[in-house]
């Protein structure tokens, strides 16, 4: 369908410090890139109604850079893109900071969006990364979405 | 103690006792599995055959309350989600994932 282009440089980072976007669109950029979409996720001052005084990032480090890495590659085997860049903060993060931010590059734009989205929204339901709301009466680990199951054990034969 | 009564042998060809060999695994914890727990990572040993089941019983022994958690978690062996029948192998890196809600 098109030419297959590997994830051997795309960059997936789990970060402590603040996440530096120019440096991921610059990651991303090259010649034959003619569209470049950008997924910027953003601490937001509510939960449900609940004003949110913080929020506090834990993984399971080597698991999520492996998924975010399987990610990359699925991304590869099923969009015509050129590049992916793939990064999340851990720990402490204010209001407004920026807690993901995904940018991919590819030929024409359709293709870029679908996988920005894709990534993004493959992300958020099997990477092992979890936050804690923090707000002024307490705070709680968000609800979460179930990681897809695991395969059915093979039937005794 | 049976074994070690009547005559020591000698040479290099008496029998060694035959004991099941324990596995022992690393286990993290995550998010509220962690705080319920206090416990972040740890090595356990298990019996030989165990499985994570078994492991997870072996925690529920210790935090109740972790019991309404169980339906909630996947498993996963040397990052790998599986399910809860898989047979555990010495040196596994084992987890208990929560519901995940990075983004």
């Amino acid at each position: 369908m098109h030419m297959t282009t590997t994830a051997d440089n795309d960059w997936c980072e789990l970060l402590r410090t603040p996440i530096d976007a120019n440096a991921a669109v610059g990651h991303v950029r090259a010649d034959r890139v003619g569209a470049l979409v950008t997924f910027d996720g953003v601490v937001r001052n509510e939960s449900r109604g609940r004003r949110t005084l913080y929020l506090e990032y834990q993984a399971y480090e080597s698991m999520a850079v492996a998924k975010m890495r399987e990610i990359c590659a699925q991304i590869h085997h099923t969009y015509a893109i050129h590049r992916v860049a793939m990064l999340h903060r851990l720990g402490h993060l204010e209001i407004g900071e920026t807690s993901v931010f995904i940018a991919v590059s590819a030929p024409h734009r359709a293709t870029a969006f679908d996988a920005c989205r894709f990534a993004i929204d493959t992300l958020k339901r099997t990477v092992p990364i979890w936050k804690k709301e923090f707000f002024e009466d307490g705070a709680v680990w968000a609800d979460g979405e179930l990681p897809p199951a695991p395969p059915a054990p093979k039937a005794a034969s | 103690m049976a074994l070690l009564a009547g005559p020591v042998p000698s040479g290099y060809n008496f029998p060694v006792p035959h004991v099941l060999p324990n596995l022992r695994v690393k286990v993290l914890l995550f998010a509220r599995v962690r705080e319920l727990t206090g416990i972040a990572e740890e090595s356990v040993d298990l019996p030989a055959g165990a499985t994570l089941s078994d492991l997870f019983e072996h925690y529920q022994k210790h935090f109740p309350a972790l019991a309404d958690l169980r339906s909630s978690l996947v498993a996963s062996r040397n990052q790998e989600l599986v399910s809860w029948d898989t047979p555990l192998s010495a040196g596994d890196d084992v987890a208990f994932l929560p519901p995940v809600s990075g983004g």
